[in-house]
């Protein structure tokens, strides 16, 4: 589903953010992508959904290459970042609207899909209103119903709890296992090891721009019995 | 003290560091260049106030450039600072901080007017400040004055700084309660703006009784005063430069109570206007939910556009500089200066168009909407980047949103001018062939700027669409395009108007269609490399 080659990350300060990075996600993986601040997790995700080109490397969504054939790759995946900044003077069911015409999403799944999860995440109610007036988590949840709106093979969150209430993250749990037994597959980075732990099939671990572990939970713990805090702690610690 | 200026740093840091800020010229020569745009820019002010020096000059009374300047400078002033106030005291995004500081009221007014002040300073300098520096050396360097003067220029945008302030912050807090708060502060200050032209057509209209007239004529500084009648002030400031202690006491001493005032009024007008603003909820519109289908493009051209209308300060912003040029070019037909002639007289026959066609691109040349389209997104730009949309039809539907308000502009004002200047069709046609090739250019160059420069953090929406070195570059290609155009116009002197019209619509043409090539050639890459 998705495949990043030996992709690094120079920003125009000569900061290398991310050091010649591998992955390979399957179809159906629930990937959980964790390191410390700064690591370069934002930076790849930025890369990963073509809002900044990598400086080396390439990047394949289903087979298509982000700076390439972007629009064929971007059809295949919807994104949600880190700070639900977006053009706020319009109402909800405006920006819905938008999405869904930018995917190209029949107006039969559309409004099927815009209730589903709008009313899921109770915010179907404030539809009707400008976004500007919804609080942080509102216009978060907004995003995300969006994001799910054209039914992407590939789903990238960038710390999709930050600002979350304990329903709504349990919703979002819930929806992402869905997603991906339906066969989607999610990606997702998180400071929320818990989270990580339950959900994902495997974990890739990032630190100071390289990736130090990949693999599924069980390998990392090498059937020690610590937690994956523990692990974590253990491999990104600061000498 | 020191809060006072800790904090004015910050502001004027704040304020100007967009400026230099991600220069990102490689080229350290261009760099400096670039510094020196606006310097650029004062030439062709200097032309205007040495034109008006000679015409004074001619009847014996060259100081008179300064009392017309000062008069010009505090009108251009007051209309610049209006939509600077509204968008550093009321949409500026440091204020929710800055109300949680220990810092008392007046010192939090006066801080964020610091660095509006050397904004405004700045502008001055373009015609009183030229003025004021041709007056001290043109024939003998006038030590004297020009010290005096340099000190004049400085205090110069405190009076209509702080009278726009001390007429705004109530204004704002009235306007701004309702429920389509946006809505009513653009139109609200639209109507102030129209408010101030109008009486500016009136009080220079009125018409002073003949022997009235011939009196104040016959007195020593007769014309002085007929030209500063209208603003008392203008004629301290003249006579304060020829060196008379007295009045140049009273001209201190003006702007010196006009700060006082306001001081003494900062307390209310902040917790009164200021804080009542910011507490009042964002507009909560409700409207009906809706599920309905739209095509790629109308939806980007739609969203370019609403970000726009969404933001009272781009609003602002954008019919000011579209439209207001035109109401003063309307001023000044109905002011009698210039008459109603060029609409009759038969010799003006072939000015004419040249004056429809300047009018009706005016849009086209002062709206450098295209040059902060990405600017004025802001951190919701990373929005559209994710979509999936080419990166070429994300540039070009950027530029489209441009032509349509643009175009939508130049319409209304060709319609409007027909009925002052009337024109046949195939004038209007050459007319509009020369408005929309220099639409297509402008909003074609004016994209390569912004994807050059994004600047999307900002904090107050003025920094976005007016104060940056954007918009500067952007007057500056149209300067260097209007003096070529200006040569080329003079080349061809004895040909028809509408042949120069059509042969300089044709090269506009030509320049889009090369500035088309280098964007989508050479600018997708850098479109895609912008950090959001
Ligand atoms: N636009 C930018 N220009 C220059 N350097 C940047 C830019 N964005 C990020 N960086 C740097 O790149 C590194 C990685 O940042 P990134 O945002 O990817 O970290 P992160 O893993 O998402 O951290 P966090 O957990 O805090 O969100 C940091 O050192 C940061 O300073
Ligand atoms: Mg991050």
């Amino acid at each position: 589903m998705l495949v990043v080659k030996n992709v690094s990350k120079i920003y125009t300060n000569n900061k290398k953010a991310v050091d010649n990075l591998d992955l390979e996600i399957q179809k159906g993986e629930i990937i959980g992508f964790i390191g410390p601040n700064g690591a370069g997790k934002t930076t790849t995700i930025r890369m990963i959904t073509g809002m900044i080109a990598p400086t080396e490397g390439t990047i394949e969504i289903n087979g298509k290459d982000i700076a390439r054939e972007s629009v064929e790759a971007k059809k295949n995946f919807t994104f949600v970042p880190d700070h639900p900044t977006i053009f706020d003077a319009i109402k909800g069911i405006d920006y819905l609207n938008f999405i869904a015409d930018m995917y190209e999403v029949d107006l039969k799944q559309r409004k099927e899909q815009i209730e589903k999860y709008t009313r899921a995440f109770h915010i179907y109610d404030a539809l009707g209103q400008t976004i500007n007036s919804y609080s942080h988590g509102m216009k978060q949840k907004l995003l995300i119903s969006g994001a799910l709106l054209p039914n992407p093979n590939l789903f990238i969150l960038d710390e999709p709890m930050v600002g979350l209430d304990p329903h709504s993250a349990k919703i979002l749990k819930d929806i992402m296992r869905e997603h991906c037994e339906r066969g989607g597959t999610v990606f997702f980075s998180s400071h929320v090891l818990e989270v990580v732990e339950n959900l994902c099939h495997r974990v890739v671990i990032i630190h100071r721009g390289r990736p130090i572990a990949c693999d599924t939970l069980e390998n990392i713990k090498k059937s020690s019995s610590a937690t994956l805090e523990e692990i974590f702690l253990e491999m990104t610690k600061d000498e | 003290m020191n809060k006072f200026i800790s904090l004015t740093k910050i502001q004027v840091l704040d304020f100007f560091s967009k400026y230099t800020q991600k220069l990102n010229v490689k080229n350290k020569y261009l760099g400096i260049l670039v510094m020196f745009v606006p310097v650029l820019l004062v030439l062709p002010a200097a032309q205007l106030v040495l034109e008006l020096y000679h015409t004074f000059l001619m009847v014996g009374f060259p100081e008179l450039t300064i009392t017309y300047m000062y008069i010009a400078n505090t009108i251009l002033i007051v209309f610049s600072s209006i939509p600077l106030i509204i968008s550093i005291f009321f949409y500026a995004k440091d204020l929710r901080l800055i109300a949680t500081l220990p810092i008392r009221e007046d010192t939090i007014v006066f801080s964020k007017l610091a660095s509006i002040y050397i904004y405004l300073l700045v502008i001055s300098c373009f015609f009183l400040g030229n003025s004021i520096v041709l007056y001290g050396t043109i024939g003998g360097l006038k030590v004297v004055s020009l010290l005096v003067g340099i000190l004049a220029l400085l205090i110069s945008p405190l009076v209509p700084m702080i009278i726009a302030t001390i007429v705004l912050l109530p204004f704002m807090s009235v306007i701004g309660s309702g429920k389509r708060r946006n809505l009513m502060v653009v139109v609200g200050n639209l109507i102030l703006i129209g408010a101030i032209i109008f009486i500016q057509m009136i009080s220079s209209n009125i018409q002073m009784r003949p022997e009235e007239l011939n009196n104040l004529l016959l007195q020593q500084d007769g014309l002085l005063m007929v030209i500063g009648r209208r603003f008392p002030p203008s004629i301290w400031l003249t006579k304060m430069i020829e060196g008379s202690m007295l009045h140049g006491l009273l001209f201190i001493a003006f702007n010196f109570v006009l700060l006082w005032i306001l001081r003494g009024l900062a307390k209310t007008l902040y917790n009164r206007a200021l804080m009542k603003f910011n507490q009042e909820g964002a507009p909560a519109v409700r409207g009906k939910l809706y599920y309905k289908s739209k095509s790629k493009g109308f939806q980007m051209v739609r969203r370019h556009i609403n970000i726009i209308l969404g933001n009272p300060i781009f609003f602002l912003n954008t019919v000011l500089t579209i439209f207001v040029p035109i109401l003063m070019f309307v001023i000044v037909l109905f002011t009698g200066e210039v008459g109603m002639d060029i609409s009759k007289s038969e010799a003006l026959a072939s000015y004419r168009l040249f004056i429809y066609t300047a009018v009706i691109t005016t849009p086209a040349i002062l709206g450098s909407l295209s040059a902060t389209v990405i600017t004025r997104e802001g951190k919701a730009f990373w929005e559209t980047k994710v979509l999936p949309v080419s990166a070429k039809d994300n540039i070009r539907y950027r530029i489209y949103s441009t032509l349509v308000i643009k175009l939508m502009g130049s319409l209304i004002l060709g319609i409007l001018v027909l009925f002052v200047i009337p024109m046949d069709l195939t004038s209007i046609l050459i007319a509009m062939a020369f408005c929309i090739a220099a639409t297509l250019f402008f909003s074609s160059i004016d994209m390569i700027i912004n994807i050059e420069r994004p600047f999307l953090n900002w904090t107050n929406p003025t920094a976005a669409v007016k104060n940056n070195l954007n918009i500067l570059l952007s007057l500056l290609i149209r300067a260097i395009v209007g003096f070529l155009g200006y040569g080329l116009v003079k080349l061809l002197g004895g040909w028809q108007v509408s042949s120069i019209i059509l042969i300089l619509c044709g090269l506009l043409f030509v320049f889009y269609i090369i500035t088309r090539y280098v964007i989508y050639e050479m600018y997708v890459e850098k479109f895609i490399d912008i950090a959001p």
